[in-house]
């Protein structure tokens, strides 16, 4: 018999769930509530992506902050990034994104984050969820409670003064770049345009910037999503493309010629940009190319590699005081000397940078990256098959170098395998990369014919 | 003291009740919200609006979620006295309303109150219902693209203002010098407009909404009327003070020479003035309230129909008469609706019959007032353990076997010239005692009832 469906996940990554049946304001105020009763009484900022159960969130969220004695602060439609940089800098006591960030429309989801704007590391937000879990609430009194304020301004101008810090505007402005948006009708909608135009001096030619209406294509910004991207550049013969992903932490990055990037090279490009100018080491995740490794052996630095998540690339990048870190396919870097999180205006406009000062266009730029063949899949999870697919890989590669830290990652000098447990859907992702591209489609048959084999005994 | 947080919660056919924080929380406003939405059937927009208790802005988020998540619109208009949510509900046709405030308690309080369709509380029958969809937590939440739109609406007060003034000869009436003591409560934003819009001489005091801080408890009693209102009467020279509760939907009174006026009183005095001008002959009054009522409905060739204590049961027995057969309903706390203008509990029009009668007689409140035979009330309480109760009705019964009885809420003895009604309070663990007399105080048999009734406790 099948299971019954279950769309609702409640963990230490906060609270995900399809709303409606299984994602209802109950939820959602007393997940709120409990954050407020964790953070404590103060100012909490609270603001959202555009998906239609956003509103409805909002107001369940406030509900619970204000019950918890919280003051909220309501900031809107804002992409995330915005919102932990506006938390970092208002000082307060944390800050709650109502935002399913890449998945399907009919998820959604709150992304918390401590007092610095920061999300909580994996020891806080299990004392949260014991929190949550106890229902042992702050209850303020009718003369403890406060009020919801909104301020709808402020947080853009903060968040495009922090990046913009690191570029040279005058420069980028100078060439008018004619840039393409699919803003995925998401928080980007609203704030994107603006960024570009405005702050950056482009010329903007946008599809998808309607805040009111649903997302017209998977919110994943990734090359195969992107078609109709690749032909906005290609129509109006546009410098380079960006794609976001709903609540714009994500990034995708098109060329000249309308081809979507691989998110692992655009990580690559935006290193290389950083690691010019800032000491320390890079940290990105498993999954993530070598390509980074060879750009941060040219410039003397190490990589750390962590387990696929933002939370645990942050709780590394912190620890090793990090220049700059990421995760590859995702589409994500996070650049401390902004703010410790993914942040795709900060990838925007590092881009625009390079292609300012070196003349170069996106392909030429991404040319000049060594070059790695890269395939990424996804079977249906079952339990039991990760560990015997873990060990089956294992039995079968005894001499390579392995990392058992999110699933199994086998390293060899020219070439890895990676196969982990999604942590948000039920599937197995397999990664496989080689620098010779027979190599590996071959290594990658082989893995689906070992989880085959794993699969049938 | 821990016996009166424990009692501090209340969920009853009444609606939620409670005081916020110790009894009644988000997670109650939430499903409470949630079991109103999925009760109503019409997917027509809801009219919510709330006294200025600062757990209001807390209970607003929650109430505008639980709709939302039922696939409700929701019609904010914001601080606003609760007979203007019941009349703005018929005038945009809505689905039902909720208002949010505690009325008469005091500010650690609050509660939600709900209407229908036709913008009055709810039948038992209906509260019953709605009460096991709470119980059952069996809610219909919407699909995450069907959740309901939030829209304030402007101009509320004025739609109400215009439906007083096609009942009310305001022009004859405005001339008026009038004291009001506002509690603190909603009423002085429809008085000040009144001033602005059709010239009134409202003079407020209280008049600032307050959050956490009432300057009395804002309770329609005449005690509570002798505390600021009545002693400035002769000092501004006002020709008839009022006291509204913190929404507005009960009333009380000072004469001119500056006498509080018993609660007891609107209800008999508006019946005196409404009888002539309608056809109905019905006055629908609870047990517990004045025998001046039979008084005056028989000089007018009227009946009164007596119900049990509770605002459902009214609502029963409104809806058990054709409408024309009606001509007054209310309690003795000052709560008193006109079929003229709806059957809703309104303060505000209560004030406007007064000051028609006034004006129609060319006489004082005080000498109107004089022109009615002197009633005497007492009133007392008693804790008692429930199970005996049954045994001290069948007692008091037998024991005043020469009254003639009326056993629908507990017992009410009627005699001539005096009565007392015995019941059990729905909302604290005690026997209520009311004993009347025409003329002087019924001291003898007060006291002889009080002893009968401790013997059970």
């Amino acid at each position: 018999m099948a299971r019954r469906e279950h769309l609702l996940k409640i963990g230490v990554s906060g609270i995900r769930g399809v709303v409606g049946e299984f994602l209802t304001p109950q939820l959602a105020c007393a997940f709120a509530q409990a954050f407020g009763t964790y953070v404590g009484q103060g100012r909490v900022v609270v603001g959202r992506d555009t998906r239609a159960s956003g509103p409805m969130l909002q107001h369940s969220v406030a509900c619970g902050l204000l019950a918890a004695g919280c003051q909220v602060i309501d900031v809107g439609v804002l992409p995330t990034p915005t919102i932990q940089i506006y938390v970092a800098s208002s000082g307060a006591r944390g800050g709650i994104a109502i935002t399913a960030s890449h998945n399907p429309s009919e998820y959604n989801a709150l992304k918390l984050f401590g007092p610095s704007g920061l999300i909580f590391n994996s020891y806080e937000r299990g004392e949260l969820l014991d929190l949550f879990h106890q229902s042992d609430f702050r209850q303020a009194s009718n003369e403890e409670i406060g009020s919801v304020t909104c301020d709808y301004d402020a947080p853009k101008r903060r968040h495009f003064e922090r990046v913009l810090r690191h570029v040279d505007v005058e420069r980028i402005r100078a060439r008018r770049f004619l840039v393409g948006l699919d803003a995925v009708n998401g928080a980007g909608a609203v704030t994107t345009v603006p960024f570009l135009r405005d702050w950056l001096g482009c010329r903007v030619e946008a599809i998808n910037v309607d805040p009111t209406r649903p997302f017209p294509r998977v919110a994943e910004p990734r090359p195969d999503t992107l078609g109709d991207l690749s032909e906005l550049v290609r129509r109006t013969g546009a410098d380079l493309g960006f794609a976001q992903d709903p609540d714009g932490d994500r990034l995708a990055v098109a060329d000249e010629t309308g081809r979507v990037i691989d998110n692992d090279d655009v990580l690559a490009l935006v290193v290389d940009a950083a690691l010019e100018n800032l000491p320390g080491d890079v940290v990105v995740n498993l999954t993530t190319s070598a390509v980074v490794n060879d750009i941060a052996r040219a410039h003397g630095r190490r990589v750390y590699r962590t387990p696929v998540g933002e939370a645990n690339v942050v709780e590394t990048m912190q620890v090793v005081n990090a220049a700059i870190g990421g995760e590859g396919s995702n589409g994500g870097v996070i650049f401390p000397a902004v703010h410790m999180c993914r942040d795709s205006y900060t990838g925007m406009a590092f881009l625009l940078d390079r292609m300012a000062r070196t003349g170069q266009t996106v392909s030429e730029l991404t040319r000049r990256l060594p070059r790695y063949y890269r395939k990424l899949g996804k079977v249906t999870y079952e339990h039991g098959m990760l560990g015997a697919l873990m060990q089956a890989l294992e039995d079968r590669f005894p001499d390579v170098e392995t990392d058992r830290s999110d699933g199994l990652k086998l390293t060899w000098p020219d070439a890895w395998i990676h196969v982990r447990a999604s942590n948000t859907e039920p599937i197995l992702r397999l990664a496989v990369e080689a620098s010779d591209q027979a190599r590996m489609e071959s290594m990658y048959s082989g893995l689906e014919k070992l989880f085959a084999e794993v699969k049938g005994a | 003291m821990p016996m009166r947080a424990a009692k501090s919660l209340r969920i009853s056919h009444v609606g939620l009740r409670g005081v916020v924080g110790s009894g009644m929380t988000a997670a109650h406003v939430i499903d409470f919200a949630s079991a109103f939405g999925t009760f109503l059937e019409s997917r027509a927009p809801v009219v919510i609006g709330r006294d200025p208790r600062a757990s209001g802005a807390m209970i607003r988020e929650g109430v505008i979620a639980a709709l939302q998540a039922t696939g409700h619109d929701v019609v904010d208009l914001g601080l606003v006295s609760t007979p203007v949510i019941q009349h703005t509900i018929r005038r945009l046709d809505a689905a039902g309303g909720i208002s949010i405030g505690a009325s008469h308690n005091t500010a650690d309080w609050n509660a939600l109150k709900f209407f229908g369709a036709r913008g009055t509380y709810l039948s038992t029958a209906e509260a019953g219902e709605l009460l096991d969809i709470y119980h059952l937590h069996n809610f219909d939440f919407v699909p995450w693209n069907k959740t309901g739109a939030l829209r304030r609406l402007d101009g509320a007060i004025d739609g109400y203002l215009d439906g007083l003034a096609a009942v009310y000869d305001l022009e004859a009436i405005k001339g008026l010098k009038v004291l009001v003591d506002c509690s603190n409560g909603t009423s002085s934003l429809l008085l000040r407009r009144m001033n602005e819009r059709f010239g009134f001489n409202f003079i407020l005091i209280n008049a600032r909404l307050q959050g956490a801080v009432f300057a009395h408890e804002p309770s329609t009693t005449a005690s509570v009327v002798a505390l600021q209102l009545a002693p400035l009467m002769t000092t501004v020279g006002a020709d008839a003070g009022f006291l509204f509760d913190v929404d507005s939907d009960r009333v009380a009174m000072a004469t001119e020479e500056g006498a509080p006026v018993s609660e007891e009183l609107a209800l008999p005095l508006l019946a005196d003035w409404v009888l002539p001008r309608v056809p109905g002959r019905l006055i629908i009054a609870n047990l517990s309230s004045t025998a001046l009522l039979e008084e005056i409905a028989r000089r007018h060739g009227a009946k009164v129909i007596r119900i049990p204590v509770g605002r459902h049961t009214a609502i029963d027995a409104l809806a058990s008469y054709r409408e024309e057969q009606i001509a007054i309903a209310g309690e003795g706390t000052g709560a008193v609706m006109m079929p003229q203008f709806r059957f809703v509990y309104d303060g505000i029009a209560s004030m406007l019959g007064v000051l028609s009668m006034m004006v129609e007689r060319r006489s004082t409140l005080s000498e109107i007032l004089g022109g009615y035979p002197r009633y005497s009330i007492l009133k007392g309480q008693v804790p008692i353990s429930s199970p005996r109760i049954p045994a001290l009705l069948m007692g008091l019964q037998e024991r005043y076997a020469d009254g003639r009885a009326n056993v629908v809420d507990g017992l009410r003895m009627d005699w001539p010239d005096r009565w007392f009604h015995v019941r059990v309070s729905q909302t604290e663990p005690l026997v209520r005692v009311i004993a009347e007399q025409r003329g002087d105080p019924p001291q003898e048999l007060f006291e002889e009832l009080m002893e009968q009734v401790r013997r059970f406790a």
